[in-house]
């Protein structure tokens, strides 16, 4: 085991605005150091950099040359490209989700994390709310008996992919609502019930907004290994008006009982009586998952511990998106590959 | 006046009958069950005529209307008889438990002439009612997708209901309230249905107590309906609704707008007046919904016109959730017609 101070952190790619949260969250980090930002398109790399102090590179390489580790944010299609070069310089990884947009890379990155044994963390952030988490120690707990079913939504308010034109570009994002937010749930699923998911069923529906390119509305119904049930809606359906950004919900049904989560729920009402924001707004005060995310990852690395979210997670939230992709061409209930 | 004998005592029984006696121009004339003594009991309360004998309300003149309020698996005979008997039939969902007892009940209608209505009292709810009004408006533009969500402790006060060939299970007697929702506000039957219905947690009886329901519409539109018995006991009567469109959403949830609670000793209890039964000059709007539901079948009797919820549309709701059971048993999607 080698001994840094500070960790030497560096962006690949922000494209993804979870990037700045992960960039605030590593600022009040006293063992990492933010030493730098690449993105293909400069504009975004100099925003990020005046926000953060930070300097920018043109070039990846140079970058990755001064740094211990990596956080991949960038757009979908081009999380293994840059997970692969870092990886093949010995760096450790946070991958912003979904971790590939294909099985085949998926696998590829698998084999060559394991065989750099650098640490690799999925941001997948539900397992670091603290609320989620608390349902998983509920359930493992036998609180609610055998667990037999999982209904969860993660939906999100329509105008936020329209902020970025990649979310909705097939090409990089790999899909819309399907792509983007099947894997937190299924995630969970996964987590909380120590099983995998057997068979996919999904239905994508008409899109509520006619004119992106991708599907912005599915329902999704999952088996696991267990025997148990799941549900998960992903769509991209809120209200442009809506209060927050979305949800996060999950309801667990046992033999002994049920557990209803809504993890995004803790917020202050606030209505202003100044037009145009005199509606009501949601102000957010609960936990923040995504600095438990960044902390943990800077632990794994100083102190060799494991990540919530491997390398083989990532490859299974991919396994389960693709497979869900694959049913609603096919119409039939598909199986994980 | 109109004559009207109401046919089972129990929970809906007695909910119908609340709400017949303070309907104007009607005139509960017989309550029927088969246990003398219980019936007694309950048509004294309700001040009513216990008739233990069906033959001496469909051959009473007086009586136009049979309210059937018993389980379901005695709907189809009993409307049957009613309806060749030349009475109007309203009948508790679901109507029957499969569509060879539907197609006799609607073809008996339609032979004798008689108004034949199935009570899917959610179309009367205000909460649901306010929501198709915002689809109907435009106010949402295209739908796109419908979650529902409905449940609470299983029916064990009835011992039929916890028996699949009695009461169909969670599928066919509970999920089917949001179903036929569905179908109303998305204009007609789904094209594709695909779900999981299975037996939870209640192993002592051959009963499905939690469905999962998927359901793709001619229009693209999709919708998922979870119906659930398995709840702990203490779980309250729970539904929920959320509609999303192309131009907006709408939410629903009827625990959250309690606008009466009430706290004594280690019960809390909620209290909404669109939901309780109306009492005059106790409750000050007539908002019950099943006073809606009862006084809608009245005017179409009285005006003539075609119940919202008659045989054929109930129909549409029973067909889809026979073959959400049958998708979870093939474990595949399957078409919803027949
Ligand atoms: N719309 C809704 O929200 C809602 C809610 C609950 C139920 N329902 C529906 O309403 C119907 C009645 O349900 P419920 O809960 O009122 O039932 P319940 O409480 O068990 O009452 C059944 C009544 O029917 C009589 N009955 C006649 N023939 C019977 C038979 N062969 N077996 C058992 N009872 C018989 C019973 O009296 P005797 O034993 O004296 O004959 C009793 O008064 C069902 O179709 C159910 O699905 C609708």
């Amino acid at each position: 085991m080698y001994l840094v101070e500070k960790v030497r952190t560096g962006f690949l790619g922000v494209a993804h605005f979870h990037a700045d949260s992960y960039a605030q969250s590593l600022k009040t980090i006293p063992q990492a150091e933010l030493v730098g930002v690449f993105d293909r398109d400069k504009g975004l790399a100099h925003e990020f950099s005046q926000k953060f102090s930070v300097p920018t590179y043109d070039d990846m390489e140079k970058l990755l040359k001064i740094c211990d580790a990596v956080v991949i944010t960038s757009e979908n299609a081009l999380h293994h490209e840059y997970a692969v070069k870092a990886a093949e310089e010995g760096k450790h990884i946070l991958c912003e989700k979904p971790m590939t947009t294909t099985l085949r890379d998926a696998d590829e990155l698998v084999g060559l994390v394991e065989k750099k044994r650098i640490v690799f963390q999925m941001c997948y952030v539900m397992r670091y709310h603290t609320v989620t988490s608390l349902a998983r120690d509920l359930v493992v707990g036998g609180r609610i008996g055998r667990l037999l079913v999982m209904v969860g939504t993660n939906k999100l308010n329509r105008s936020l992919p329209l902020l970025r034109a990649w979310f909705t570009d097939k090409s990089l994002s790999g899909g819309g609502a399907v792509m983007d937010h099947t894997v937190h749930l299924s995630d969970l699923m996964r987590w909380i019930s120590s099983a995998e998911v057997v068979e996919v069923y999904t239905e994508i529906g008409r899109n509520a907004n006619p004119k992106l390119q991708v599907e912005d509305s599915f329902l999704t119904t999952v088996v696991m290994g267990d025997g148990s049930i799941g549900h998960i809606d992903g769509s991209w359906t809120y209200s442009s008006g809506h209060y927050t950004w979305g949800d996060v919900t999950l309801e667990l049904l046992g033999s002994e009982g049920v557990l209803q989560v809504d993890a995004f729920r803790q917020n202050v009402y606030f209505i202003s009586s100044e037009k145009p924001d005199d509606r009501l707004v949601w102000h957010y005060y609960g936990c923040n998952p995504d600095l438990l995310l960044v902390k943990d990852f800077i632990q794994c690395i100083l102190g060799g511990g494991k990540p919530r979210a491997n390398v083989y997670d990532g490859r299974q939230g991919v396994a389960v998106t693709l497979a869900s992709y694959q049913s609603s061409m096919e119409g039939r209930p598909v199986r994980p590959g | 006046m109109i004559g009207v004998a109401v046919l089972g005592y129990g929970f809906m029984g007695t909910t119908h009958l609340a709400a017949w006696k303070m309907m104007e121009g009607c005139s509960v004339l017989g309550l029927w069950g088969r246990n003398r003594a219980k019936l007694e009991e309950a048509a004294s309360r309700y001040g009513v005529e216990p008739i233990t004998e069906l033959d001496n309300i469909l051959k009473n003149d007086k009586i136009e209307v049979v309210d059937i309020c018993t389980p379901t698996y005695t709907h189809v005979e009993l409307a049957v008889r009613a309806l060749e008997a030349g009475k109007h039939v309203l009948v508790e969902k679901p109507m029957a438990l499969n569509l060879g007892e539907a197609d006799r009940m609607i073809r008996a209608a339609r032979k004798n002439g008689r108004k034949l209505m199935v009570a899917h009292v959610l179309r009367f709810f205000p909460e649901y009612m306010r929501v198709k009004e915002l689809v109907d408006g435009g106010h949402l533009g295209e739908i796109t997708s419908l979650r529902a969500w409905r449940g609470g402790p299983a029916p064990e006060w009835s011992p039929w209901f916890m028996d699949l060939e009695k009461s169909g299970g969670v599928a066919v007697d509970l999920a089917i309230h949001d179903v036929d929702y569905a179908i109303w506000v998305n204009g007609g039957l789904p094209s594709r249905v695909y779900a999981k219905i299975v037996n939870l947690v209640h192993k002592e009886y051959r009963v499905h107590d939690f469905a999962l329901i998927t359901l793709r519409f001619p229009t693209g539109s999709i919708a998922v309906i979870e119906a659930n018995w398995a709840l702990p006991k203490t779980y309250p009567f729970t539904m929920k609704l959320e509609i999303d469109g192309s131009k907006g959403v709408v939410q629903l949830d009827n625990q959250t707008p309690i606008p009466l609670k009430m706290w004594t000793g280690d019960k809390v209890e909620g209290f909404a007046p669109e939901t309780l039964p109306w009492k005059p000059g106790v409750h000050p709007f007539p908002l019950d919904p099943f006073y809606r539901e009862i006084r809608h079948f009245v005017e179409c009797i009285i005006q003539d016109r075609k119940p919202i919820t008659d045989g054929e549309e109930a129909r549409k709701s029973l067909a889809t959730c026979l073959a959400a059971v049958e998708s979870s048993e093939k474990g595949a999607p399957v078409t919803v017609g027949g």
